[in-house]
């Protein structure tokens, strides 16, 4: 019996997980239960039927990478991401698909005008204040000092220029409070760089200022020059449309007193 | 004033309020240039250093001799963290 040129395409029985995320719907084709109980749970929020989710197939027989695809190892598992979709490779647990999910958002979202930022999202008034920095720089306490129900995310901030313009999305991706997260979105009023204090005050920063403080806190993962040079250009409109200030905190509630003023 | 100057072309990057903010892909790092550097980081693109010194001199209203002494500080400085490369001649 002759070889064949290319391996029999068999029907695909998998029936996705359908998400959606700072409105990049995906399809997440699990197939060990192990896996997609998890996974139904973890993004039960953001679960949304789409026909054209961008298709995520996690844990299938390993091909080699092609030409032109980005791929990323984070300890044991893999990402492949091509234009016609992604592979996961490797994922035993939940986090690891959280890990690879984040990443992969990282490079869907940079053509559109949209990124991942270490902050929490807090909702007031109808808009969303970004307080963004490092582990340790105070994003869960910024959380756990605002009202039930009106954080998006204490962790990982979604932000893209849609609509006309700049909104902050609700992300599965939590830190301390572990929760589901909130799949709305709302129109960004400022960004604040926390910086533990004494005193709380918002200190303006220019945009060159606003970059230097924003782009170490940006989740990106590709050394790829054009990547950067898009990621700097998003970056750019965004710090010239929403004002960006250096938060002092003194880790207490007040501080919305100075972000009201 | 010897040497022609050209950017690292792997760096990324943008101009914001007149003065450069590049990015090396390879290890996230940010560098940022004053308004001087910028002006030699804008016209490293095979250019002499003296050309740019010339430059400098006319926008900055300051002698070509001050000029060429800022210039070799701050193309030292660059070259250094491998922003821009210098050659001896151009080739090609």
């Amino acid at each position: 019996m002759a070889e064949l040129d290319y391996p029999v395409k068999r029907p695909d029985t998998c029936a996705p997980l359908q998400i959606s995320i700072g409105n990049v719907p995906l399809s997440l084709f699990i197939r060990e239960e192990t896996l997609l109980g998890p996974a139904l749970r973890r993004y039960r929020e953001f679960a949304q039927n789409s026909a054209n989710g961008f298709p995520v197939h996690l844990n299938e027989p390993e091909t080699r990478t092609k030409m032109g695809e980005f791929s990323y190892l984070l300890d044991d598992a893999k990402l492949i991401l091509g234009s016609r979709g992604a592979k996961f490779y490797g994922v035993r647990h939940e986090y690891a698909l959280d890990s690879l999910l984040r990443i992969l958002l990282t490079m869907v979202l940079l053509p559109q005008r949209g990124f991942l930022l270490h902050g929490a999202t807090v909702v007031r008034d109808g808009r969303a204040y970004i307080f963004f920095g490092r582990s340790g720089a105070g994003k869960s306490t910024v959380a756990s000092l605002s009202p039930e129900g009106s954080v998006l995310t204490d962790e990982i901030s979604l932000l893209r220029y849609s609509d006309g313009c700049w909104q902050a999305h609700g992300t599965p991706f939590w830190g301390e409070f572990r929760a589901a997260g909130i799949n709305r979105l709302f129109p960004i009023a400022g960004l604040y760089l926390l910086k533990q204090a004494n005193d709380d005050r918002a200190e303006s920063l220019s945009l060159k200022e606003a970059l230097r403080a924003l782009l170490p806190c940006v989740l990106f993962f590709t050394a790829e020059k054009r990547a950067h040079e898009t990621l700097l250009q998003t970056l750019m409109g965004l710090t010239e449309e929403i004002p960006c200030h250096r938060l002092h905190f003194r880790r207490h509630a007040e501080f919305w007193k100075v972000i009201a003023a | 004033m010897k040497g022609y100057i050209v950017r690292n072309p792997k760096l990324a990057w943008r101009e914001v309020d007149g003065e450069m903010v590049i990015i090396s892909p390879e290890d996230s790092q940010v560098h940022e240039l004053n308004e001087t550097a910028s002006l030699i980081w804008k016209h490293a693109d095979g250019r002499s250093l003296e050309e740019i010194a010339e430059r400098i001199s006319t926008e900055y209203e300051v002698s070509l001799e001050a000029a060429r002494a800022d210039i070799g500080e701050l193309v030292a400085a660059l070259e250094q963290k491998q922003l821009v490369f210098v050659a001896t001649e151009v080739k090609g």
